[in-house]
């Protein structure tokens, strides 16, 4: 009995070109928001982080994770959207364990309640109003903090707002009304610690 | 201290920075209290938003976009996820494709049907020069070649490796001759010369025909068997 084999040569060549061609598609389509939507990302980690080096790493991660599944976002257009929410999960992510260390940290050593490693840039532009603003940031729902974060940023309207977070721009609004609202609440009496430009 | 009744109505309005309008405007005309506690309320709110400003527009390190490309061109190169899927997914194909064959080989327990004959060639045709890397074919061929040649029921089964509705050319080949084969197929690839003279037909020679003599059968001659008749009457004796 002679054995006999199907063989299809030439298939396994074509589809591994066909896979790499529209790897580089998507990886130039990638470059192009690279430069817009990279400066993004780091601004909102280093939003929630407080610290350039932390936010740097969670900025690189985040855009990473977004080539990683870029081929499979069907709506480019919502590729700005979709880094945000990576980049501002990412950054809860490790500011929570953080956190965690931290406590943990002084459970066994009991010091005094130290503010987060700051590099010399935090420590210039920072001052005592900015330090109790910031905390007050960390305090408030993530909603209100992405929203109040991003409304901050240079260059983006409500309506960018409200298509990146997937929310009305009616709720976008009331959410940095209700956001500013809060933080006034807890820095009323820091009012005396205001040094201003 | 302001006044008591105006106090939520002068942080709404330092928050919106809306223009005072009303019985609010006309209240803080006659009232120094909350005038100056307004005041306040706006400084804050300033205070605030530059502060947010702040926090939100830090200056982004010039090494981030190239730390970025250069791990982009590592995923490049590894590009695990996918690949591993596909092995993965592949590998499944391959397990169920022969619990499928062998629940099917016990419910039939007929003789199965072997090939007998020598390699046959499924009517397709060679098409040289139409892959983009050809140093990769003979590789690829001799993978693809050997999921079959392992198999013991290659023959049979050579359709759940290879979909039907594939537009590349399928050849059944002997076991041990697959790796010629894809040596060829790469040859024919990387040289179109090769190719056009193989499948030209030489000019002025005809490929004659193949045609097979009749069989030759003789007179057939019918005579009936020696002793046929003693054996009959003998049989009937003993049944008596």
């Amino acid at each position: 009995m002679q054995e006999l084999v199907l063989i299809q040569p030439g298939s396994a060549a074509r589809s591994e070109w066909v896979r790499k061609a529209a790897q580089a598609d998507a990886r130039r389509e990638f470059e192009e928001r690279l430069a817009e939507c990279g400066p993004l990302a780091y601004r909102v980690a280093r939003g929630v982080l407080r610290n350039a080096a932390d936010a740097e790493d969670v900025a690189q991660e985040a855009l990473l994770r977004a080539y990683r599944g870029f081929d499979r976002l069907r709506d480019r257009s919502r590729f700005r959207a979709w880094l945000v929410r990576i980049a501002f999960r990412l950054a809860l992510d490790r500011l929570r364990s953080a956190k965690r260390r931290e406590q943990r940290d002084t459970l066994w050593s009991q010091p005094a309640h130290l503010p987060p490693p700051a590099t010399a840039e935090d420590i210039a532009v920072s001052n005592q109003f900015q330090e109790h603003l910031e905390r007050a940031l960390d305090e408030l729902p993530e909603k209100l903090r992405l929203v109040l974060l991003l409304s901050a940023m240079e260059g983006y309207t409500i309506e960018e707002i409200a298509e990146m977070v997937g929310v009305p721009t009616g709720t976008v609004k009331s959410r940095i009304f209700i956001a500013r609202k809060k933080l006034a609440e807890k820095l009323r009496c820091h009012a005396n610690t205001i040094k201003m430009p | 201290m302001p006044c008591e009744h105006y106090k939520d109505a002068l942080t709404e309005a330092a928050a919106t920075g809306a223009a005072l309008q009303g019985e609010l405007r006309t209240h803080l005309a006659s009232c120094a209290s909350c005038r100056a506690a307004l005041e306040q309320e706006q400084f804050l709110f300033t205070a605030i938003d530059s502060g947010l400003h702040t926090a939100a527009n830090a200056e982004v390190p010039p090494s981030l976009l190239p730390l970025v490309r250069a791990a982009l061109d590592e995923v490049a190169v590894k590009h695990p996820p996918r690949w591993l899927q596909s092995l993965v997914f592949a590998s499944a194909s391959v397990v169920l494709a022969l619990m499928v064959f062998l629940v099917a080989r016990s419910h039939h327990g007929a003789p199965e049907n072997v090939v007998r004959q020598g390699p046959v060639f499924a009517p397709t045709a060679i098409t040289p020069g139409t892959n983009a890397n050809p140093g990769q074919i003979s590789a690829a061929a001799s993978e693809t070649a050997s999921i079959g040649a392992n198999h013991p029921h290659a023959v049979r089964d050579s359709t759940l490796f290879h979909p039907v509705a594939s537009s590349n050319p399928q050849v059944l080949v002997p076991a041990d001759e697959h790796e010629a084969l894809a040596r060829f197929v790469a040859t024919l690839s990387q040289r179109s010369d090769v190719a056009t003279a193989f499948l030209a037909q030489t000019p002025g020679k005809k490929v004659p025909l193949v045609s097979p003599d009749l069989l030759q059968i003789a007179d057939i001659e019918i005579k009936p068997l020696e002793g046929g008749e003693a054996e009959a009457s003998h049989s009937v004796g003993e049944k008596r």
